[in-house]
């Protein structure tokens, strides 16, 4: 028996095309609403804290735990940017040779004013070019000078004691003191808005028990939250490990600087 | 909730799903900091021709390279790198045999094991080698007995002292202990072991079933559950007097005890009283004081180790178990997790996070495995440590506050595993029968 109703074709070709639309429309209305949600970012009061915010726990945890934090750094192929040659250490400045000249009537002589930068002198960083990337294990020792040091968010350096004789002695402790602080010094803390900024000096004091005192600021960066992202790493901080045995003093006093770079 | 149903709805769309695995993704992109210190560790070498020394210097070295290896913070150059003159004393060290590549290395520990009069003498230094005016760190001198023990326990002393120098001023866990539960005997009885899983050795044999040992904080006392006289009853049991010490015998269960950082509290859950509540008494059992107040049972209590002022807990109030937070009189209950099956809380030495086992997809037919999750006790905020890998319970921070020891079901049989904190690293340290509940001593 044949039923005529399985014979009827019907118009099929705008319901098609209304049911594409819908289906076009459905898909853009998703990708809106996906791109917008990931636009709004934290909505005051909105949301499951739970779920939304334990990104920013990872760093949390890592930072806290001591455990060294991870290497992750895709661009650096060498421990410094050297082209695996051991630099030299900065060499004091040569007095220059006194040119004899005819003195001038009423000449006086400025007195050199002895910039912070003149003392804390990194080496320019040298462009990498591809010849010079060393394959690893092949490089000689990259050798910094000790009282320098590179974190995610910039870097840092240091002296140690009266005349930084204490980092010769104890190269290790000095590394052991960079380590700890660059692993609790959070790029976070800082105004997201800043992109550079210039170094802020924090003095602090290390007693015979290792523990940090007396953290003063002794040149502002003139960013707030920088300055107060220096001092809370410090705060957070235990203990360095008690100072070496054979040390004589009771306490070494450290001028460490912080610079952020974004 | 509603914005949770609307991006629910979009899933069905491949372009909005993308975006929304977006969102999942974790940024590990965390804090760098300095490199790990690159350190070698160098055979030492053997002084004598004495017939006893090679066996105890090869369990020297074997054992003081994994303890570097296992502390977390050293990014050890590997054995075929080193160069082929051993030094065994400062004189032989050529610093710029190690300093350069194949090595490359920033420090060298090395020395010599010699045995004098029937004791085993050992001298061991470490040497910075990139400082070449003064590369002397440490030099240290031990005497044991010439045992295989003895070579152990030195290994373990030296690498704590080198993980202490150039960790921070954190001491090393080389000689801390585990206690735990294992059946391998045929009953659940009381074992210990060192933190890397050698020297198991039974401590109860009761011939019942024994549960969630807690090792006391000067180390001198394990406190258990124990099903050998009914109950289950709390049993105290002396370490140093290698018996039992009498504790009483309250009505009902009684279970998962804890220690107060000072050792003059313990915490248990007893239903002496009806239901399962948590009751604080003294070490020897006196004046049990109740300090929770709700149904539905509340179990495994765990004081925050650095202010003892605080207690978390789980409680079934709600239906399942939950993670709480109470202060150490019973005030101030506040609820951490917020769905799901959360058991087992346990502190970090800092007193700042929590560690527990998680099953946050809870209910028949729900896939979903039982993890260890960190949170941070103040923000509530949490990070997930172990993925895809069976049924994990119990987690225990050890001293050091970089590692967590847990058991974990995988492949059917339970066995005790310990990882970094930040989950990497995992490995098992027991293989024989099941195990089960490890705690970390206090030191």
């Amino acid at each position: 028996m044949r039923v005529e109703m399985f014979e009827q074709h019907g118009p099929w070709k705008g319901p098609l095309a209304v049911s594409a639309g819908l289906h076009l429309g459905l898909i853009l209305t998703g990708v809106l609403l996906g791109w917008a949600f990931t636009r709004a970012g934290n909505l005051w009061g909105v949301g499951n804290p739970m779920n939304e915010e334990h990104v920013v726990t990872v760093q949390m945890v890592a930072n806290a735990i001591p455990l060294p934090a991870r290497e992750n750094d895709p661009n650096s192929v060498l421990a410094t940017d050297s082209s695996g040659q051991s630099q030299p250490m900065a060499k004091p400045p040569e007095p220059e040779k006194e040119a004899i000249a005819i003195p001038g009537p009423t000449e006086k002589t400025k007195p050199e004013k002895i910039h912070r930068a003149t003392i804390y002198q990194r080496p320019a960083p040298v462009p990498l070019a591809s010849n010079k990337i060393v394959p690893y294990g092949s490089a000689p020792a990259a050798s910094a000078p000790y009282t320098a040091f590179r974190a995610a968010a910039g870097n840092g350096g240091m002296t140690f004691g009266q005349n930084g004789s204490f980092a010769d002695k104890y190269a290790w402790y000095v590394e052991g003191v960079q380590r700890k602080v660059s692993e609790n010094w959070m790029k976070y803390e800082v105004d997201p808005g800043v992109q550079t900024a210039p170094r802020v000096y924090l003095t602090f004091e290390i007693a015979r028990d290792g523990t940090p005192t007396n953290v003063q600021l002794s040149q502002s960066s003139g960013i707030p939250s920088l300055d107060v992202s220096a001092v809370r790493a410090l705060k957070r901080i235990d203990t360095f490990g008690s100072l070496p045995g054979d040390y004589p003093g009771n306490k070494v006093s450290v001028e460490f600087w912080f610079e952020y770079k974004r | 909730m509603k914005r949770t149903a609307i991006v629910l709805a979009a899933l069905m769309l491949f372009a909005s799903a993308e975006l929304c695995a977006q969102d999942a993704q974790i940024n590990t992109g965390i804090n760098k900091g300095q490199d790990r210190v690159r350190l070698a560790a160098a055979d030492f070498k053997s002084l004598s021709n004495d017939a006893v020394l090679p066996p105890l210097l090869q369990t020297f070295n074997t054992t003081l390279f994994s303890d570097l290896d296992n502390a977390g913070i050293f990014d050890m150059v590997s054995k075929s790198f080193y160069p082929l003159e051993q030094p065994g004393s400062p004189n032989e060290m050529k610093l710029d045999a190690w300093n350069v590549p194949p090595p490359n290395t920033a420090m060298v520990a090395f020395g010599n094991l010699n045995v004098q009069g029937g004791e085993l003498v050992v001298a061991g230094w470490l040497f910075d080698v990139k400082n070449s005016s003064s590369p002397l760190v440490m030099g240290k001198q031990y005497k044991g007995e010439a045992t295989d023990a003895s070579a152990r326990s030195i290994a373990h002393k030296f690498a704590d002292e080198i993980i202490q120098r150039l960790g921070g001023g954190i001491a090393g866990i080389a000689e801390s202990q585990i206690v735990f539960i294992s059946n391998r005997t045929g009953n659940k009885e009381v074992w210990m072991m060192d933190y890397d899983g050698a020297n198991q050795r039974q401590i109860t044999t009761l011939g019942s079933i024994s549960l969630s040992p807690r090792i006391s904080p000067d180390g001198s006392r394990i406190a258990f559950s124990s099903y050998a006289h009914g109950g289950p009853h709390i049993t105290m049991y002396s370490l140093e007097l290698n018996r039992f010490v009498s504790f009483p015998r309250f009505e009902g269960t009684n279970n998962s005890p804890a220690w107060s950082p000072d050792g003059t509290k313990l915490a248990f859950s007893s239903s002496m009283r009806g239901s399962s509540e948590i009751f604080i008494s003294d070490i020897s059992g006196n004046n049990p004081k109740r300090v929770t107040a709700f149904t539905g049972g509340n179990l495994s209590p765990a004081f925050n180790p650095k202010t003892g002022a605080q207690i978390a807990f789980v409680s079934g109030r709600t239906g399942l178990p939950q993670i709480y937070l109470m202060d150490a009189d019973g005030t101030n209950t506040e609820r951490l997790t917020d769905t799901g099956y959360a058991v087992s809380p346990s502190w970090s030495p800092n007193g700042q996070y929590l560690t527990f086992a998680w099953r946050r997809k809870y209910g028949p037919g729900v896939p979903g495995s039982q993890d260890i999750y960190v949170m941070d006790a103040a923000s509530r905020k949490w990070v997930q440590l172990t993925f895809d890998s069976g049924v994990n319970d119990f987690p225990c921070w050890s001293p050091d506050g970089r590692h967590i020891v847990f058991e974990s079901i995988r492949d059917g049989r339970a066995q005790i595993w310990t990882m970094l904190a930040d989950g990497t690293q995992q490995k098992a340290l027991t293989t024989a029968g099941q195990n089960f509940q490890p705690n970390w001593s206090f030191k």
